[in-house]
């Protein structure tokens, strides 16, 4: 085993049980950045410099994203429920599992250090994207399940191309700022900071994207 | 050059929209300006070219060039429509990132690559939701299609990862491959909101406009199902494995999607809710390409795919003009539109000759093959006239159109166009008033345009069944043979 891969592979690890453990939304975002930062040097041979700078800056691009609604703190995010411990063994057998099921019956090219990271980014996206009732907490969980299914296909496919790794770096980067303006959007609405609403409107007409008649007292209740 | 241009125009236009939507007008410019500038793009597009960009090769062919021009072309309308219904600044810059997503992914010869460009496009897509007004329910609506783009996007790669390597030393118990098809035909069911993944679909149409369901629920999904076809032709159907199983979950999947959906549109009241499940209801029919593993069934499927898509974007359309005209989208209250509005009820008329189809017509014939290659004996039978069903809501509408006025859609609708005198002092100001007093007949025209677009695509006017029949872009580089 190469103990490089194996440093990098026990950072994202780490950081993903406290991207999903904490419950200061800071410090998981901050958690979450070295998960999205990492996850590129998770490969063998190592991604050629061109799409190693793309993840990079694409996982910065994101993590700024992310961290422009939660820099003041004011608010906080789900947390596991279960605390870190709990969370970290759910990691570690969702890892043995992938590393031993590396491949799958076939030969692969990638090392199976992705294919065991891969396993416990997704095994810790469930319970997020299952049970969160914050827009930070489901987003940190989208955003590990993706990393994990990108890790697993390192590891059956081997390194990605640069046009991959660009394409990936874009991905990051929209996810970021997909989860960065539905956080904005909705700790601007009410007092609730990032938790969802409780009730979707009724299903029926809405009234939001109405506009009012330009011509004055053609309508019936208008007049009325 | 040209594919590569439209690329830039693509991606280039919608980070500027994105970045500058803080100024709502600017936004909408330039995003209406790069969809402009990507229709022509796509039209001067070269259906033969290669690019070797990043160590990958990008082909194009005569269905991605024809998929682009109607989607920019249906794309550019949609946006004009809604910038004249309502207020959303983000609708030009998703349609075009959208467009350029897909633009990447249909040309892609490796699944991987292009599973990944969609669901980064799809991921835009959540801008939609965000409402002007009670922006904690749209940001949860937009965090719910967020979720299923991420989920269907993760199953879609991970399937496409363990089937795109060698496999000639494979060990493993072949209901893998069973799996992995499973795993990509869902990833297209839940995009779509077939049933039973459909609930988003009802939350959508809560928050986003008529205009943009065509977009976040048939563009985006229609190119990961285009991808999922070639990967299925190529990597599934070949294998002699029986995935039955499997193959029975797509088929019934497939099934509820063309009959509950339309039943679920034949009973909603308010027009947002129609589309949205006629919209489910048809992709039900993209289901069965899926559950036909079979290779007679890749023209029809991507047929059925082009005729579907921009149907269903003329249907939005009218959906949205109707709002616009009759100050409500609630059925109830539209009684005797049509009376009001005829140039609405013959948009409508074209818009049911399209979806529905008749004998002859590409998207009819396409509909018809691929019920037959996935389902067999007297269910095909049945399943085939379910897929006529659509005329049940569309004659509810109709026939709501036709009753007696009700007091609600007694407002006038300046359907024919209105002239007034040109002040030469004020022509500016008489321009505005001129454009203002015939605003609702040109978003009439334009959801007419749509219909005829529609109808035509229907028919297979614009090469659609010939462009279909392409095979998929290959990964050779310049210099090479394909294999």
């Amino acid at each position: 085993m190469n103990p490089a891969l194996a440093a990098v592979a026990i950072a994202i690890l780490a950081g993903a049980v406290g991207a999903v453990s904490v419950r200061d939304p800071r410090i998981a975002v901050l958690t979450l950045a070295i998960v999205l930062v990492t996850t590129p040097f998770l490969a063998d041979p190592i991604i050629p410099a061109t799409g190693l700078v793309a993840r990079v800056l694409g996982a910065v691009l994101a993590t700024y994203l992310l961290w422009i609604p939660v820099r003041d703190g004011a608010f906080t995010t789900g947390g596991s429920r279960l605390g870190w411990p709990a969370d970290a063994m759910v990691a570690a057998a969702a890892a043995v599992v992938g590393y031993a099921s590396h491949g799958l019956g076939a030969p692969t090219t990638g090392p199976a250090l992705a294919s065991a990271v891969g396993f416990g980014l997704a095994a810790l996206a469930v319970a997020p994207i299952l049970t969160g009732r914050d827009v930070v907490r489901v987003g940190i969980g989208l955003g590990l399940l993706l990393q994990g299914a990108l890790l697993v296909r390192v590891g059956l496919g081997g390194s990605p191309s640069v046009m991959d790794e660009l394409i990936t770096a874009g991905a990051t980067g929209v996810l970021g700022g997909a989860i960065g303006v539905l956080a904005v959007t909705a700790r601007s609405d009410g007092s609730a900071g990032f938790a969802l609403a409780d009730e979707l409107p009724p299903r029926r007409r809405r009234a939001t994207d109405l506009r009012p008649d330009p011509r004055p007292s053609s309508h019936p209740e208008e007049r009325s | 050059m040209t594919f590569a241009a439209f690329l830039a125009i693509a991606f280039i236009g919608t980070t500027l929209a994105l970045l500058l939507r803080r100024w709502e007008r600017v936004a909408v410019t330039i995003g209406l300006v790069g969809l402009g500038a990507a229709f022509v793009a796509a039209l001067a597009m070269d259906p033969a070219t290669r690019l070797e960009l990043g160590g990958s090769v990008l082909a194009t062919s005569p269905y991605l060039r024809l998929f682009l021009i109607l989607g920019t072309f249906v794309g550019s309308v949609l946006a004009l429509i809604a910038v004249r219904a309502g207020p959303r600044r983000d609708g030009p810059a998703v349609t075009l990132g959208t467009m350029g997503a897909a633009a990447l992914a249909l040309a892609s010869p490796d699944p991987r690559i292009a599973v990944l460009a969609i669901t980064a496009g799809g991921m835009l897509g959540v801008l939609l939701t965000i409402v002007p007004t009670g922006g904690r329910v749209g940001a949860g609506v937009g965090l719910r299609d967020l979720r299923a783009v991420v989920v269907a996007g993760a199953m879609a790669i991970a399937a496409t990862a363990w089937i795109g390597r060698d496999l000639a030393d494979l060990v493993a118990q072949p209901v893998v491959f069973g799996l992995a098809y499973l795993a990509f035909a869902l990833a297209v069911a839940i995009r779509f909101g077939a049933i039973p993944f459909h609930i988003l679909v009802g939350r959508l149409t809560d928050a986003v406009p008529e205009t943009g369901l065509p977009i976040l629920i048939a563009w985006g999904p229609a190119s990961l199902a285009i991808v999922g076809l070639a990967w299925v032709d190529a990597s599934i159907a070949p294998l002699p494995v029986d995935i039955g199983p499997e193959r029975a979950i797509v088929v019934a999947i497939a099934i509820a999607s063309i009959v509950l959906a339309t039943f679920a549109a034949w009973i909603q009241d308010d027009l947002e809710h129609v589309v949205g499940y006629s919209i489910v209801g048809d992709a039900g029919v993209v289901m069965l390409a899926f559950a036909a593993l079979d290779p007679a069934a890749w023209t029809p499927g991507r047929t059925w795919i082009l005729a579907f898509v921009v149907t269903r974007s003329a249907f939005a359309g009218w959906a949205a003009v109707m709002r616009d005209s009759f100050w409500t989208g609630s059925l109830p209250d539209l009684r005797g539109w049509a009376i009001r509005s005829p140039l609405l009820a013959v948009s409508l008329v074209v818009i049911v000759v399209a979806s529905i189809g008749l004998p002859g017509f590409a998207a009819f014939e396409a509909r018809s093959t691929l019920v037959n290659l996935a389902v067999d004996g007297p269910l095909a039978v049945l399943v085939l006239i379910a897929t006529l069903a659509p005329i049940l809501y569309y004659g509810r509408l109709l026939a709501i159109g036709t009753r007696r006025l009700d007091v609600r859609s007694a407002l006038v609708v300046d359907w024919r166009p209105r002239w007034a005198r040109v002040d030469l002092t004020d022509v500016r100001g008489s321009a505005s008033r001129l454009g203002q007093a015939n605003r609702v007949l040109g978003m009439t025209l334009a959801s007419l345009v749509l219909a005829v677009v529609a109808l035509l695509t229907s028919v297979g006017a614009f090469g659609g069944p010939q462009a279909a029949a392409g095979l998929p872009p290959v990964e050779t580089i310049p210099g090479e043979t394909a294999p």
